[in-house]
């Protein structure tokens, strides 16, 4: 499950090292080629020591009985110590009298008496149990053994089953209590992430991204070594104020001392569309059913087009990553590049991404030790143009894509054209593009001193710096272009954030007391600047803006700033590994946040209890471990976008009149406009069965209060809301998490399970207010779930007339309330549907297999009980009132009223609509469960004996697949929709659970080797 | 130790960087604190500007279109669309969650808080310069208001004003609670008094020229308090403000190429037009354009003339139409300059139909919302023109039996039209009034008055031509459509959005 091991502390001392290399670290280090020539000075190096003994020698290994590359030994109580080459070998001077030790990240330390031997082989075992394994936890590292908190890990191998280049995409059912969702199959989107629920209404619920000990930074899938979910508030508290939706730690691959590794792995495949349950009509099927309600013609069936099928096409995936790490005990490395390229299944949308990562940890001397990492990113990004996909879903299979002679109709000149947009994509297609480049640059520099032996400064600096532009064509002889003689639309914006986190530890122990305290100074700022212009009447063909003659609207551009800053402390303590009890305070400050409340208070705390470690257990054999978590402590939440407590007046463009400057108000003030602050309790049980089965069980309860709101305000007082700190939100929930080793023979299965529940309930608004949004179809009401469905309720079709029906609740003169049917749009009930876009139950499950060089491994998500609103029916599912559109072929179980009598579910269809029956009701609303097969993957390592030949170290060859089968009742191409949108600018929260005009994600077929020299 | 220096010197840089990187106030680049927004008169000036882009936000002039002209016989829908529009036409299939109806109030609104803040922060006994922009605030808000109440309100002369109108706000201050609806009549009263204010205040020097027609002064209020007069059938007042517009000099009807071009040129420059809400040429809306669903260029290969007719989708969706009726009117004089205002598509002569109903709807494009400054769907939309005050006294004179007088005024317009005069023998059964409301159909086609000139006449708003309000009927082949004055739908529903928040709103039957 994780595989991140903590670095050995010092084991070379300064005197241990080579004279060359002393004199090595006197060098003043100003360059990063500085660090280059001593790490290769480090690598020629002979790690030998001189002394009158004898030597030893011999050969290490470990369980597998592979050679194992890179070990430390040395002799115990000394600082004289060598490594193991890459056949394992080690020699060494020692007295008889020596203890030699062997420590390897990831093994367990081993000692062994020299005595009288001259040669002494060691086979070191694995730190197997994940109990023992450190992860990292925001500004510290922990053995998963002594964390209190509620955290899930989540290794880099684990993570790539599924080829994507999106990190959020591929954590996809792999925590418990992660939901990781998306509207598109667009190799460009990315998805969102809910962890436990969402607990705010208006600022964001995004998880805090936190990459390599800071918040912010960049990565690529590939480089990533592990992810660590933080999910309780003793474990996101440090982060403060921007912690309330949890926090997503990933940390990139560093170099192993003594190895020197290169690795290439390459995956190329095919993408198709997958369709689910859905499926347009034919000219026949449409011809059939419009004849039903109007007048057709027979000339309707002379062509017959799939523009489905002409919209989309088979894209290939590559990813390649070739990387090189290593490094002696003094400095490592690793460096990479990948190449990433994803074709769309839709026409001219494609994702290509160059990734170059340099990470270089360097011990400068005994106390301070220098970290230096630098991530380029340079993405090449297309768009489909065109209203493609809209044209996909809805253009008329009546109308042709192609003349006679092989080139795409227009549809604006087709003689009798009858779609209603007069467009075929496929003609704009040939001229018309739209892309994105982005140049992604991040640099770390971490410094850290120890300045006794058990207090140390950190000092962790970065800068990331990002520069887009965007360009947008429509050539003249388009129809997007048309109007304009041509339109180019350029737009180039620039961000960088500077962030210093500054960090003093003091650690040490009492006999069996230990204690760590931490206190951190941290500040960041963020800069945006844009500007963007619009040209047209440009020549045909001639994309650039020296060509346009005109302008469409006035270049604009603008800026953009915040500034975030932020002490905290945090005291440690555990007493003999045994009871641990964590406690910590934040204080932050951010320009987010009105004049009077600018600043906010943060506490945590936690314990832990490790019963497996008290005699009254050690009877109880079948339990190999067990322990008791418990945290609680608040978080905040400022994800509002900026400026939003200022009252303002906006001078953009939108303010000139007749040429003149204005400015018109857009903001009202709030001064007290503060946090948004959420109490989270965690409870915890962790449990090991026969060393077999690892069981993880958490319950949470997290309540937000003093919600960022933007109460929604009557056109009448000027504003559409105004920004408060009102009202509170509750999400209670239970994680399951279950690795189980089934067969662990020569044929090997294990099964990891996870799984959890989230309950969310609203439980206050702004006094008497009942609804924080009453016009919307997730209203955010009190005592409902904030993603509950408030919408008339579709009443099926009346028999005798073929009309649609709504319920309509009619209240009398007594206050009595009577439930009945209206074919009236107008009078129809709007009322709770009693359910939620949210599911009842999210969760994946992993099973592996191998035997000798083989492997299978099968990975499943699901999501369970939640509605989604299949608004794109309302096009092409309307009972006759668009037909310049086409429609859907009912699934099996529909039926069309076509004469009295009819127990039907489709109304009767009427040319110009029956009675607006596509208007919102629960008619659309559908079970968005799924069971999806996310990934298998059929894999066979070659024998070591074939490739040691070759130089190889190892060699794997391997195929699979992503998004094989989804299981389903959702009649659209595909049930899974955006469950927790970002806001859709400062403030406006998008309702999730809506699924229009869905870009169906790819079924892919992947072959990939993985080779390691 | 030498290290211990360089650690020190760290840890304090450290500290320093976070006291101060993050100390940095930061301000918006595109907006400015509202409580430094009206200290001064340059500011309010500002300010000012800013209200007027209100309006020609398409949520106030676009959807505000589709509310006040869509619901006429002037024009035909060819063919179902899945925008609101679609129901501003067919009256019957209109829903408390329309599109229009909601964008409308929530703008309308925005432009009365934003108003009120000038009104409020200027006394009346202020400088000339500060008087003269309360009066446009006041006007601009009486505007608003005086269209909200066509659009939610029922006619004035059904119960003489007592049907629910719209909450009045005319209070500055930052919060009105929850407003019930004021009665249309005193939506009327208020109307009529910041008109009256505004006029009065707008008074600048005679040597001074008077701001453009883009901008509010004393003409635009007094041509609106003409409407205003007539729509409460207070005819004596109708004519006497209409009087004060016609007198003032500052309006000339346009005649011959110029009135034919009417829309094209450069609104400033218009020497008819009263008031119009001004787009520059860099605010053209493209396909989202008022003039997108009328008109429709030729040329997807970039080399035809944009100003002839092509086919729908070309530059605008083209989708609807002036109506069968008004163009057969209109045929009745070949002559008739107003021909420049429609512009049928044809194809080797033959007229092209759109055939998505049953009959089939003739493709009559509209060029009232097109070709200003050359560009196909930019238009400024014209709220008040002078050709409104003759014939707001035509019909105000026929309603107090001066008949020669009331034909006076249609023949100055039909006069100009290049049509024969009318006399008191010619106008047939429906009388004077009759004639004068065919003129004011003829002349203000498409501008948004044809809905209210039947209504608050008691007349109901008959369609006889192809287009989708025949989809309300069974069969759809019937292309009757008669709305009665007295029809529920005549107005439309309060947004349900409003109504969620503001309990006190009462929603229209």
């Amino acid at each position: 499950m994780i595989r991140i091991y903590k670095q050995p502390l010092t084991v070379f001392s300064k005197e241990a090292l080579p004279a060359e290399l002393r004199s090595g670290i006197s060098v003043k280090v100003r360059t990063f080629a500085g660090i280059f020539g001593l790490l290769l000075t480090v690598f020629t190096a002979a790690a030998q020591t001189g002394g009158d003994k004898h030597p030893v020698s011999g050969i290490v290994k470990d369980e597998t009985n592979e050679t194992a590359v890179g070990v430390s030994v040395r002799i115990k109580h000394s600082s004289a110590g060598v490594v193991t080459d890459v056949n394992g070998r080690y020699s060494i001077n020692a007295a008889n009298s020596d203890t030699l030790q062997f420590t390897y990240i990831g093994l367990q330390t081993t000692d062994r008496a020299v005595g009288s031997q001259r040669v002494i082989n060691v086979t070191m075992k694995s730190k197997s149990s994940a109990i023992s394994e450190v992860v990292v936890v925001g500004y510290t590292s922990k053995q998963v053994s002594q964390l209190s908190s509620s955290v899930s890990v989540i290794s880099g191998d684990k993570l790539r089953d599924v080829t994507s280049n999106d990190v959020a995409s591929l954590l996809q059912g792999k925590a418990p209590g992660v939901v990781v969702s998306s509207g598109s199959g667009d190799p460009t989107s990315s998805s969102s992430i809910l962890i436990r629920g969402a607990s705010s209404i208006n600022a964001s619920t995004s998880p805090l991204i936190v990459v390599d000990g800071n918040i912010g930074g960049t990565y690529n899938a590939s480089d990533v070594e592990s992810i660590t979910v933080l999910k309780d508030a003793a474990a996101t508290g440090l982060y403060g104020s921007r912690a309330a939706n949890g926090v997503i730690i990933i940390t990139t691959k560093m170099g192993k001392a003594g190895q020197t590794r290169i690795d290439v792995s390459s995956t190329v495949g095919v993408n198709t569309k997958t369709t689910g349950n859905f499926h347009l009509m034919n000219s026949q099927q449409l011809y059939d059913y419009q004849k039903t309600f109007e007048t057709v013609v027979p000339s309707d069936l002379d062509h017959n087009t799939n523009w489905f099928d002409l919209a989309f096409r088979k894209g290939i995936t590559q990813n390649h990553t070739l990387s090189a790490s290593g490094g002696s005990e003094k400095t490592q490395y690793y460096i990479s590049g990948n190449y990433y390229n994803e074709q769309g299944t839709l026409i001219d949308n494609s994702n290509r991404n160059y990734n170059f990562r340099t990470n270089v940890t360097t011990k400068l001397n005994d106390k301070l030790k220098l970290s230096v990492l630098l991530n380029t990113i340079y993405n090449q990004q297309t768009y489909p143009t065109d209203n493609l996909l809209y044209d996909a879903y809805l253009n008329l299979p009546y109308d042709p894509a192609y003349n006679a002679d092989g080139t795409p109709t227009d549809g604006r000149t087709y003689p009798g054209w009858q779609g209603r947009d007069k467009e075929n994509p496929l003609q704009a297609l040939q001229y018309n593009f739209s892309n994105s480049r982005a140049i992604t640059t991040n640099g770390d520099l971490n410094l850290d001193y120890s300045i006794t032996k058990h207090l140390t400064f950190g000092t962790y600096n970065r800068i990331t710096l990002l520069n887009d532009k965007y360009i947008s064509y429509s050539d003249v002889r388009t129809k997007a272009g048309g109007a304009n003689s041509g339109e180019l639309y350029n737009q180039d914006d620039y961000s960088s954030t500077l962030l210093t986190s500054n960090r003093l530890k003091y650690d040490n122990s009492f006999g069996e007391h230990n204690l760590t305290l931490l206190a951190v100074g941290e500040g960041q700022s963020y800069h945006f600047d844009n500007a963007l212009l619009n040209g047209k009447g440009l020549p045909p063909g001639r994309p650039v803006m020296s060509t346009a003659s005109d302008i469409i609207s006035n270049p604009s551009g603008g800026t953009d700033d915040y500034n975030f800053r932020k002490y905290l402390g945090q005291a440690d303590y555990n007493y003999a590994g045994k009871y641990f009890v964590v406690g910590s305070y934040v204080h932050e400050y951010s320009s987010r946040f009105g004049s009077s409340n600018p600043s906010g208070n943060f506490f945590q705390a936690g314990a832990s209890w490790i019963l497996t470690k008290e005699s009254f257990m050690s009877n109880i054999t079948p339990i190999s471990f067990l322990k008791l978590r418990a945290s609680y402590g608040t978080t905040g939440n400022a994800e509002i976008g900026n400026y939003q407590a200022l009252g303002l007046y906006s001078i953009d463009q939108s303010a000139n009149y007749g040429g003149v400057p204005g400015a018109y108000p857009t903001q009202k003030e709030n001064p007290n406009l503060t946090w948004e602050k959420i109490k989270t309790a965690n409870i915890g049980l962790d449990f090991g069965l026969f060393k077999r089965i690892d069981v993880s069980v958490d319950v949470y309860q997290k309540t937000s209060s003093a919600l960022l709101f933007q109460v929604p305000l009557p056109a009448t007082e000027g504003y559409d809301y105004e920004f408060e700190n009102i009202g509170s939100v509750r999400n209670r929930g239970l994680e399951v998490n279950i690795t189980s080793r089934n067969l662990v023979g020569a044929f090997k299965w294990e099964t990891n399970l996870n799984l959890a529940l989230n309950r969310n309930k609203v439980l206050s608004l702004e006094s008497g207010e009942t609804m924080a949004s009453p016009g919307a179809s997730q209203p955010v009401a009190v005592g409902h779930d904030i993603n509950d469905w408030y919408m008339p309720i579709w009443a099926g079709v009346n028999p005798a007339n073929g009309d649609p029906q709504w319920e309509q609740l009619v209240t009398d003169a007594n206050g009595k309330v009577t439930k009945q049917l209206t074919n009236s749009y107008a009078n129809a009930t709007r009322q709770f549907t009693g359910n939620s876009s949210s599911p009842k139950l999210t969760g994946g499950i992993t099973n592996t297999f191998s035997y000798k060089g083989f492997s299978l491994s099968t990975f499943f998500n699901f999501v369970y009980g939640n509605k989604v609103y299949n608004d794109s029916r309302a096009y092409f599912d309307n009972d006759g009132l668009y037909d310049s559109y086409n429609a859907m072929v009912a699934p099996s179980g529909w039926t069309r009223w076509t004469k009295p009598g009819d127990i039907a579910t489709e109304p009767k269809a009427v040319q110009g609509g029956n009675n607006n029956s596509n208007q919102q009701s629960t008619r659309y609303l559908e079970n968005g469960s799924y069971l999806r097969l996310r990934n298998a993957t059929f894999g066979y390592q070659l024998p070591t004996s074939w490739i040691n030949s070759l130089k190889i170290r190892s060699a794997r060859i391997f195929v699979s697949g992503d998004n094989l089968v989804t299981f389903t009742k959702f009649s659209g191409v595909d049930p899974e929709v955006d469950l927790s949108p970002p806001p859709n600018g400062p403030g406006n929260r998008v309702a999730g659970g809506t699924s229009s005009f869905k870009y169906p994600i790819s079924r892919k077929l992947l072959f990939g080797i993985n080779v390691g020299f | 130790m030498k290290n211990l220096r360089y650690i020190k010197l760290l840890i304090t840089i450290g500290i320093v960087s976070v006291l101060f990187t993050a100390c940095k106030k930061v301000e918006p680049s595109t907006a400015i604190d509202a409580k430094a927004a009206l200290t001064n008169p340059a500011d309010i000036y500002t300010a000012t500007i800013g209200n007027y882009s209100e309006l020609r936000d398409p949520d106030y002039t676009r959807s505000g279109h589709f509310l006040m002209e869509y619901p006429t016989d002037d024009i035909a829908q060819g063919q179902p669309s899945s925008d609101d529009l679609s129901r501003c036409y067919r009256y019957a299939t209109q829903i408390p969650t329309g599109a229009h109806a909601t964008a409308f109030w929530k703008k309308a609104y925005h432009l009365i808080f934003a108003a009120n803040q000038i009104i409020g922060a200027i006394p009346d006994n202020a400088t000339a310069d500060l008087k003269l922009l309360k009066g446009e605030n006041l006007y601009l808000r009486a505007m608003a208001d005086f269209n909200l109440v066509r659009i939610f309100g029922r006619p004035y002369t059904q119960g003489s004003g007592s049907n629910p109108g719209i909450p009045l706000i005319t209070d500055g201050n930052q919060s009105n609670g929850a407003p019930a609806r004021s009665s249309v009549k005193d939506v009327y009263t208020s109307v009529i008094a910041d008109l009256l204010k505004a006029a009065d205040l707008m008074t600048i020097a005679s040597t001074a020229t008077p701001k453009s027609d883009i901008f509010a002064s004393k003409e635009v209020a007094y041509a609106l308090l003409s409407r205003v007069y007539l729509y409460m059938n207070d005819n004596a007042n109708a004519i006497k403000y209409a009087d004060l517009v016609i007198n003032s000099g500052r309006y000339t009807l346009l005649q011959g190429s110029a009135y034919q071009g009417y829309f094209s040129a450069a609104p400033e420059d218009n020497a008819e037009t009263i008031f119009c809400i001004r787009h520059t040429k860099t605010q053209d809306q493209g396909f989202s354009a008022i003039g997108s669903m009328y008109y429709s260029g030729l040329g997807p290969d970039g080399t035809s003339s944009l100003t002839t007719p092509g086919g729908q989708g070309n530059t605008g969706w083209g989708e609807v139409y002036a109506s069968q009726t008004y163009v057969q009117d209109l045929d009745k004089y070949p002559a008739d300059l107003r021909h420049s205002f429609i512009a049928p598509y044809t194809i080797n002569g033959v007229l092209q139909l759109n055939k998505k109903l049953t009959p089939n709807t003739p493709m009559y494009y509209i060029t009232k919302y097109s070709f200003q400054e050359g560009i196909v769907t930019l238009s400024s939309p014209v709220y008040l023109r002078l050709a409104e005050m003759y014939l707001n006294k035509a019909e105000a004179n026929a309603k107090l039996g001066n008949s020669q007088l009331a034909l006076d005024g249609v023949n100055v317009i039909r006069t100009r039209a290049g049509i024969p005069t009318l006399g008191l023998g010619d106008v047939g059964a429906t009388g004077v009034l009759g004639a004068v409301l065919q003129e004011r159909r003829m002349e203000f086609a498409f501008e948004g008055q044809r809905a209210y000139d039947l209504f608050r006449n008691n007349l109901p708003l008959v369609r006889n031509y192809p287009g989708t309000h025949s989809l309300n009927n069974v069969p759809t082949t019937n292309i009757m459509q008669t709305v009665l004055p007295t029809d529920p739908r005549v107005v439309f529903y309060i947004p349900q959005t409003e109504i969620s928040i503001n309990p006190k709103l009462t929603q229209n039957p």
